[in-house]
């Protein structure tokens, strides 16, 4: 269990968080000078909070009232830097013993050569840094942090410094590494496919605050605002007004069109009727209607809307799709209302290079309202 | 010829130039690494001998370690002379070696990327431990070049150590004074056995400091 409430201002920048975190692997996800950074360095003791308590399980490592500020080299903790921050002047071997510093000789090598080994960097011990690849200065950056074996693993972007195609597959060793190793672990990083493939919670930050806290799981289908969700990256997030709220529906007016959304199953939202909602439609849930199979049913296909298709991407195993509806006034979204995704099996049965009419349907389900 | 004044002054250089390392570094990292309100000041004092009158040095050195000054009064009650003596010409070469080592470290360690200073804290490592580990090895390049120029300085210099510590044959005279007592007495062959005998001790000090400085991470 990792607490962390902090406040430190500093010149034209306030952090003031607050989370808890019972999982074990924890995502800091937000725009850059969100405050992600500076928490971690809060967390590592290098820089020292203004007010708050910073425990991992019994452990207190920082509590401003009751004086406590453990200094870095007592916490336990491994931090791997944004850009690794390896030592240029020792040996991989020698990065990954310097915290092993006071330990027996021949169980310092030991320690060492377990790390190498479990890093895949056999072979490359008497190397220095510059004369590795970005991915094995990562990893040895990792072994470094690991081979004290720290209570508290911080990450730092640790795959921002590498090229698209390695980091994929990076992504997927780093995942593998951290649940093999076990500790508890923060990972700052900017993009959401790493934040979910590597943490179990994530934590939106925006301004030097916490947005929200959730499982992995809550965050996608349950963005506590339109912060978050446009944050998240979340296409069609979409301004409407509420018709009738009540706690399982909210029926709401948006483009001439009369919506119905499931109301949020965590939080039921009750608006009055007349005032503004945003809610968010997921582009791959926005279903089109098939012409060979007779007309549309309204009681099977809700929400149902027509409209042309004004332009289309390829996205090589999607096509992404933006739809003018059939409706007088300017479009919710520059030139088009929505944005559907397809895949592109779909997109050629369906011959959508040829046919730009269609007609929509969403189920109730598939639209989110974001609370304001 | 008389050869004492080159003795003298290597010796005086180059315990003038251990005095400055000793002394100049801690600052320098200070002056790198803190955030003071007082890192101005002590920044201000480090310059002040480049840009002030050797004799004006001089003097003030001479009005704090004379024997009526409080640091000479001090020595003198140990029984120990500071005035006119080499060990003032080491002081004297101190004074104008001091800001050049300190400028030179404190660019050295200003260039040391904080996150490894930091990284070597979170892997446990002490204070003093992460100087040793990772501060001074990065950026001792920076230091040897200034110890380079602290040792030239105090090799070369005139004014402060004519002030403090006179211009006496065989006690005192610094190889510069003794070519200038030549150059006056127009012993013109000795003045440039003297010169020679500088240029080429410098030379090969720096030949030497740049080999060794070559390594590259």
């Amino acid at each position: 269990m990792l607490s962390v409430a902090l406040t430190k201002r500093l010149p034209g920048f306030a952090l003031d968080v607050h989370w808890d975190a019972g999982e074990a692997v924890v995502a800091l996800v937000g725009p850059s000078g969100s405050g992600k950074t500076l928490t971690l360095h809060c967390l590592a003791g290098l820089i020292r909070p203004d007010a708050g308590r910073v425990a991992l399980n019994d452990l207190v490592l920082f509590d401003a009232r009751a004086g406590i500020d453990r200094p870095s080299r007592t916490r336990r903790l491994g931090y791997v830097f944004q850009g690794y921050a390896l030592f240029p002047h020792l040996t991989v071997g020698e990065n990954i013993a310097f915290g092993l510093k006071g330990w027996a000789a021949s169980r310092r090598r030991e320690r060492t050569d377990m790390v190498v080994e479990r890093l895949g960097l056999g072979g490359l011990q008497h190397r220095h840094p510059r004369e590795l690849s970005g991915g094995q200065q990562q990893r040895v950056a990792l072994g470094r942090a690991l081979a004290t074996d720290p209570d508290l693993l911080l990450l730092d972007e640790p795959l921002s410094a590498l090229d698209a195609p390695l980091r994929r597959q990076l992504r997927d060793d780093l995942a593998r590494t951290i649940r093999e190793w076990g500790k508890v672990t923060v990972v700052v990083t900017h993009d959401l496919g790493e934040a979910y493939q590597l943490a179990d919670r994530v934590i939106v930050y925006e301004h030097g605050r916490v947005l929200q806290s959730a499982p992995k799981s809550e965050l996608l289908w349950q963005p506590a605002s339109e912060s978050v969700a446009r944050i998240m990256g979340m296409r069609n997030v979409l301004h409407g007004t509420v018709l009738k709220a009540t706690p399982d529906r909210i029926q709401l007016r948006w483009r001439g069109q009369t919506l119905e959304a499931v109301n949020s199953p965590s939080r039921a939202y009750l608006p009055p009727p007349g005032s503004p909602l945003a809610f968010f439609i997921r582009p791959e849930y926005v279903r089109l209607i098939r012409k060979d199979r007779g007309a549309p049913d309204p009681s099977h296909h809700m929400n149902l809307m027509s409209g042309t298709v004004v332009s289309q991407t390829d996205f090589g195993t999607t096509w992404t799709l933006a739809i003018r509806l059939d409706e007088p006034g300017a479009p919710a979204q520059g030139e088009y209302d929505l944005e559907v995704e397809v895949p592109r099996l779909v997109h050629e049965i369906l011959e959508l290079d040829r046919d730009r009419r269609w007609q929509l349907s969403i189920h109730r389900g598939s639209i989110h309202v974001l609370p304001a | 010829m008389d050869l004492f004044p080159v003795w003298l002054s290597l010796r005086v250089s180059l315990v003038a130039t251990a005095l400055t390392v000793v002394v100049g570094i801690p600052v320098a990292w200070f002056l790198a690494r803190r955030r003071h309100v007082g890192k101005e000041v002590v920044a201000a004092l480090v310059v002040s001998p480049l840009v002030l009158p050797p004799t004006v040095l001089g003097y003030y050195l001479l009005v704090l370690i004379g024997t009526p000054g409080p640091i000479g009064r001090l020595l003198g009650s140990l029984g120990i002379e500071l005035a006119f003596t080499w060990r003032a010409a080491v002081l004297a070469a101190c004074v104008g070696s001091l800001p050049l080592l300190i400028r030179a470290a404190q660019a050295g360690f200003e260039s040391v990327d904080e996150r490894l200073e930091q990284a070597a804290r979170t892997l446990g490592r002490s204070e003093p431990s992460v100087f040793w580990s990772v501060s001074l090895p990065l950026a001792w390049r920076a230091v040897v070049a200034g110890m380079v120029l602290a040792f030239c300085r105090a090799f070369g210099d005139f004014g402060i150590t004519l002030m403090v510590a006179g211009n006496i044959p065989g006690r005192t005279q610094t190889l510069p004074l003794a070519i200038y007592d030549h150059v006056q007495a127009n012993a013109m062959r000795e003045a440039n056995v003297l010169a020679l005998l500088a240029v080429g001790a410098v030379i090969i000090l720096l030949v030497g400091v740049g080999r060794l400085a070559r390594v590259r991470y």
